[in-house]
């Protein structure tokens, strides 16, 4: 089922158009990553999501929530950097934005207790959130988006920031957290992508690049990859290099680099680029440190969409 | 895309299906609460209260014990301490009002300066905006958090200056003294509105503080210019304050001045409103 529908949303800021014409859906209960460099608009198209920016043309459509406030209850959002008020207390904080999202006050009072307890931050719920460390105030974050059940999560780059205790703590959450709820989150960071993620969304520069889900993107855009690492020597590299430039001949070599110790060939034919390989390293008596067969990564297929536009 | 294949959901949807929300009004009354929370938290809430309090009860007792101390300061003569006459009860705490003109303002203006480009700066206001939670209510609810620590300790402060002028001078009626305090709170709320406008326009709280200061002090200058004129500007109401006390009737004068106080108030809501709304965050 459509969760959220975006249709040619455009945002421009003075002279520059920061997003231009990004379309998308979000299905319930999928987990969705918004891929991108720095600069490629992602934080604006969250802000978009949330309503908090209004698109300078185009629609953003919701289930079941055509008014305002209900569109709005029916999101959580936390911002790159948590804003909290520093002087209240944990459980404070997420009783207040419990019930400025409309819970009344018993109702906000259970939940922020539950969810102190799931963040993990029941011992520090009565202290004052000014005394935090990095990895806590972004918890508190998290519950805070969380906290009126919404039916879709904004999270924008909920990991950057984190020190890698801090970074594997929100992502046990997160997985945890996408079983029971539709998630969309934006990062720069592949892996994490990798691990979470149904559906990817790579903008680059303002636009969409590829977009599908994970299973769907690896099976179009993936790529066999074969990594050879020599002892480094100069009998080796001499010979690598000598492979190399004979290899334009070879018709299972889509793409070749010769790297510090050895190569990396993307090749379409696995049987016969390793037949072949094995074949010359035999006979040229090559010390072989490594040798991998492998597919393109996100991140080859990340450089690739954002080099092209 | 595809049918989630990851949905648990039955529990989750039962529970969002009964959740409704409360009224705008409940989710107004929240913010106000947490304003004043935050005023109480900040000590706000005491220290302003305290300025005021002691700049009003300072004021008596200074003119009471004024004789005294040129005397003990021995640069005058004896003829002239004579002649010194001792004020009236009224002129005492038409005084206290003069010292509300400067130090008053002053304390407004500092204590409310960051109130929205604090908020904006820290990134609550625009979480703030992402739930169903308006521009209209998130600017009224300071307002009104903005009233009533301003009422609050301006009264404080006025009703310590007459208790004293009471004790050591001689009686200003009641009807005299509320009236009085409210013309004069109104002027301080008007300072006060100024600098929430200007802190919702202005990146830097003590530019606010400064936008709003001057204004004030211009509008009274001009005011004092041109009172025939501007004889319904909230400028004047200080004046009308005094005037009230010494036993004159600014009558509808006063009354007008009220009125396009407050429309100035409400004007410079909707300005703060709008200019929240168009800039809900720093970058």
């Amino acid at each position: 089922m459509e969760l959220m529908r975006v249709e040619n949303v455009t945002k421009t800021f003075g002279t520059t158009q920061a997003v231009k014409g990004v379309s998308f859906t979000i299905g319930e209960g999928r987990c969705v990553a918004l891929l991108g460099p720095n600069g490629a608009g992602k934080t604006t198209t969250i802000r978009m999501l949330t309503g908090l920016l209004k698109p300078t043309s185009g629609q953003i459509r919701f289930a079941g929530a055509s008014e305002a406030d209900a569109f709005r209850a029916s999101i959580g959002y936390l911002p790159q950097t948590p804003p909290l008020y520093g002087w209240m207390t944990g459980i404070e904080f997420l009783v207040h934005c419990g019930r400025a999202s409309g819970m009344t006050a018993r109702a906000a009072a259970a939940a922020a207790k539950e969810l102190l307890i799931r963040v993990g931050l029941e011992q520090a719920g009565k202290r004052r959130v000014g005394g935090y460390s990095g990895g806590m105030k972004q918890r508190l974050g998290l519950a805070q988006a969380l906290i009126h059940k919404p039916r879709l999560i904004v999270l924008d780059e909920p990991v950057s920031a984190l020190d890698p205790v801090g970074r594997r703590e929100v992502l046990e959450l997160l997985r945890d957290l996408k079983r029971e709820t539709t998630v969309l989150f934006s990062t720069h960071v592949l892996p994490d992508a990798e691990e979470l993620c149904d559906d990817v969304i790579i903008v680059a520069a303002g636009k969409v690049a590829v977009q599908g889900t994970l299973p769907d993107i690896r099976r179009e855009h993936q790529q066999p990859v074969l990594e050879l690492q020599t002892d480094g020597s100069g009998q080796a590299m001499s010979w690598v290099d000598r492979w190399l430039e004979a290899g334009t001949g070879k018709p299972y070599i889509v793409e070749r680099s010769r790297t510090a110790d050895g190569f990396r060939l993307v090749v379409s034919d696995v049987p016969a680029a390793r037949r072949d390989l094995l074949g010359a390293l035999a006979e040229a008596d090559i010390a072989v440190r490594r040798m991998e067969f492998g597919h393109t990564s996100l991140e080859d297929l990340f450089m690739k969409a954002v080099a092209a536009q | 895309m595809t049918i989630p294949d990851k949905m648990t959901g039955g529990t989750v949807a039962a529970g969002r299906s009964v959740s409704k929300l409360t009224s705008p009004l409940v989710r107004w009354w929240v913010l106000y609460r947490k304003e004043l929370l935050e005023s109480l938290r900040s000590f706000k809430l005491i220290w302003m209260p305290l300025v005021f309090i002691l700049l009003g009860a300072m004021q008596p007792v200074m003119l009471h014990m004024l004789p005294e101390l040129l005397a003990s300061a021995g640069s005058l003569p004896e003829s002239a301490l004579m002649e010194i006459p001792r004020p009236q009860a009224f002129e005492v705490l038409a005084q206290t009002l003069g010292q509300y003109d400067t130090m008053g303002a002053l304390i407004t203006a500092l204590a409310f300066m960051a109130v929205v480009s604090g908020e904006r700066a820290s990134g609550t206001a625009a979480l703030m905006l992402t739930k169903p939670i308006s521009a209209a209510a998130f600017i009224t609810s300071k307002w009104a958090g903005l009233l009533t620590i301003t009422m609050l300790s301006f009264s404080a402060g006025y009703a310590a200056a007459w208790y004293y002028t009471y004790v050591l001078f001689g009686a200003v009626g009641a009807g005299k003294f509320l009236i009085s305090l409210l013309l004069y709170g109104l002027w301080l709320v008007f300072i006060g509105t100024c600098t929430l406008l200007f802190s919702s326009l202005l990146k830097s709280g003590a530019a606010a503080a400064f936008a709003a200061l001057g204004t004030a002090a211009v509008l009274s200058i001009v005011c004092s210019l041109y009172a025939e004129q501007l004889a319904w500007s909230p400028g004047r109401l200080p004046s009308y304050a005094s005037a009230l006390l010494a036993g004159a009737d600014p009558g509808s004068a006063a009354a007008g001045a009220v009125v396009i106080t407050l429309l100035c108030l409400t004007a410079a809501c909707a300005g703060s409103v709008i200019a929240l709304r168009a800039k809900p965050s720093v970058d």
